[in-house]
């Protein structure tokens, strides 16, 4: 058994044993990653995603200082990848002439990839962790069940009315609650403004 | 339109979840509330950033799938085209950090530094062959004295006494290669050679009856001794 500091001091030296292990630690969070909402890549696209982001943290090795700096940085690159793949996907198919109108154009689902691929290439590991302990404090001060409600609309994008049959809600308040929750983990993130404003660069 | 109404239909609208006319319904609030605009600003930041990075922060907690072994050989490959053969890396790093290949560097160091000493103590080591007589010797039986002129590739050392012959009898050079002498008590003629082990050997073989017979023995052993 690995402690971190050795696993990562064989990773540097490019231990088979080693990597292995890494890479069996890690593979779960990079397939989460890889299958993320707004790419919807299927499972075995998905797949691939995760292990050619797996194969891009070997030149990474030697620019961390802590093990637990690979799992973030193995979600952003397989996160990017996936959205990538996506978009890469969706312009073949835009290649194809299949849209032609400007309303068209303008609700191109590709576009919708642009800032979702410029946040997530800009995204540190750290930055990641950061957002990931933000959010996770913000959503412990919710009801367990509307965080369970946000985090459903906000991490796995279920619609309206799927999320009124799984909570057996009228699909009016669905919007309610999503949006009382919202405000209240947006007021949160902001306790973090630098953070906050990086994230919004990124975005504009 | 209260606040919650208007965060609501925002966010439908965000969501794509809202009708044509619920957009136009946001659009006509936003027209007539500038705040309002601002507000919908601030809440599609904030709705993108949590449906791109919202994914991300669970994965980091995700435990499964496991990897699939069939993968496996894939990863391997990479990383050994990454780091190279694992013989290489095995032979260039180790598991014990800096230590070992200073280590290795010490005695690999110590190494040459022993074998350089051996081969400038070989240079300086003396291949001549001493051969040991009483002053006595040289003039036995009124023969032509015995002389460096009978065995020209040996070192003929003479004594007068017992104290000094006895102690060079004795030793032999850490640079010396072999003596010889002659026992006439014995009549034997010893000869003390150190062998390519560096241990001494000592033998002896009985002494020729004559002066010319005792030089072409000396000789023959001091030739000997040179191909050693």
């Amino acid at each position: 058994m690995w402690t971190d500091r050795e696993l990562l001091t064989a990773l540097r030296r490019g231990d088979d044993d080693a990597w292995e292990e890494a890479f069996r630690r890690l593979y779960p969070s990079a397939f989460a990653a890889a299958r993320h909402p707004l790419a919807a890549l299927t499972p075995s696209e998905a797949e691939d995603i995760a292990i050619e982001a797996l194969t891009l943290l070997l030149p990474k090795v030697n620019q961390i200082t802590e093990l637990d700096e690979l799992r973030p940085l193995v979600v952003t690159i397989a996160s990017r990848k996936a959205i990538s793949e996506k978009r890469r996907q969706l312009a073949d198919k835009r290649g194809g002439g299949d849209v032609t109108s400007l309303d068209a154009m303008q609700d191109d689902e590709t576009l919708r990839f642009e800032p979702a691929e410029q946040l997530a290439s800009h995204l540190t590991g750290t930055d990641l962790r950061e957002l990931s302990q933000l959010l996770d404090a913000a959503l412990s001060h919710l009801e367990p069940r509307h965080a369970q409600l946000l985090r459903d609309f906000l991490v796995y994008h279920v619609s309206y009315k799927e999320l009124a049959e799984k909570y057996r809600m009228p699909i009016g308040s669905i919007g309610v609650n999503l949006a009382r929750s919202l405000d209240k983990v947006r007021a949160h993130l902001k306790t973090s403004p630098k953070l906050w404003k990086e994230l919004i660069a990124y975005l504009r | 339109m209260d606040a919650e109404s208007f965060t609501n239909l925002a966010l439908r609208v965000l969501a794509r979840e809202a009708t044509d006319e619920e957009r136009r319904a946001l659009d006509a609030a936003m027209t007539s509330n500038l705040a309002y605009r601002e507000e919908f600003s601030q809440l599609k930041i904030a709705h993108e950033v949590l449906r791109i990075l919202a994914p991300m922060t669970e994965a980091t907690q995700a435990r499964e799938p496991e990897l699939p072994a069939y993968r496996l050989n894939e990863l391997r490959t990479a990383v050994r085209q990454h780091f190279g053969p694992a013989n290489q890396r095995a032979s260039t790093m180790n598991n014990h950090g800096l230590l070992t290949p200073a280590l290795r560097w010490l005695l690999g160091g110590g190494v040459m530094t022993a074998l350089a000493i051996v081969v400038v103590l070989m240079s300086f080591s003396d291949r001549m062959v001493e051969i040991g007589l009483y002053q006595t010797d040289t003039v036995r039986g009124g023969d032509t004295p015995f002389s460096s002129a009978d065995v020209p590739a040996a070192h003929v050392v003479t004594f007068n006494q017992d104290a000094p012959f006895d102690q060079w009898k004795k030793t032999l050079g850490w640079n010396q290669h072999a003596k010889v002498w002659i026992d006439n008590e014995n009549d034997l003629l010893h000869v003390v050679r150190r062998d390519k082990n560096g241990q001494i050997i000592e033998q002896t073989e009985p002494l020729a009856p004559t002066n010319r017979e005792q030089r072409e023995q000396i000789s023959r052993a001091v030739e000997s001794l040179q191909k050693k």
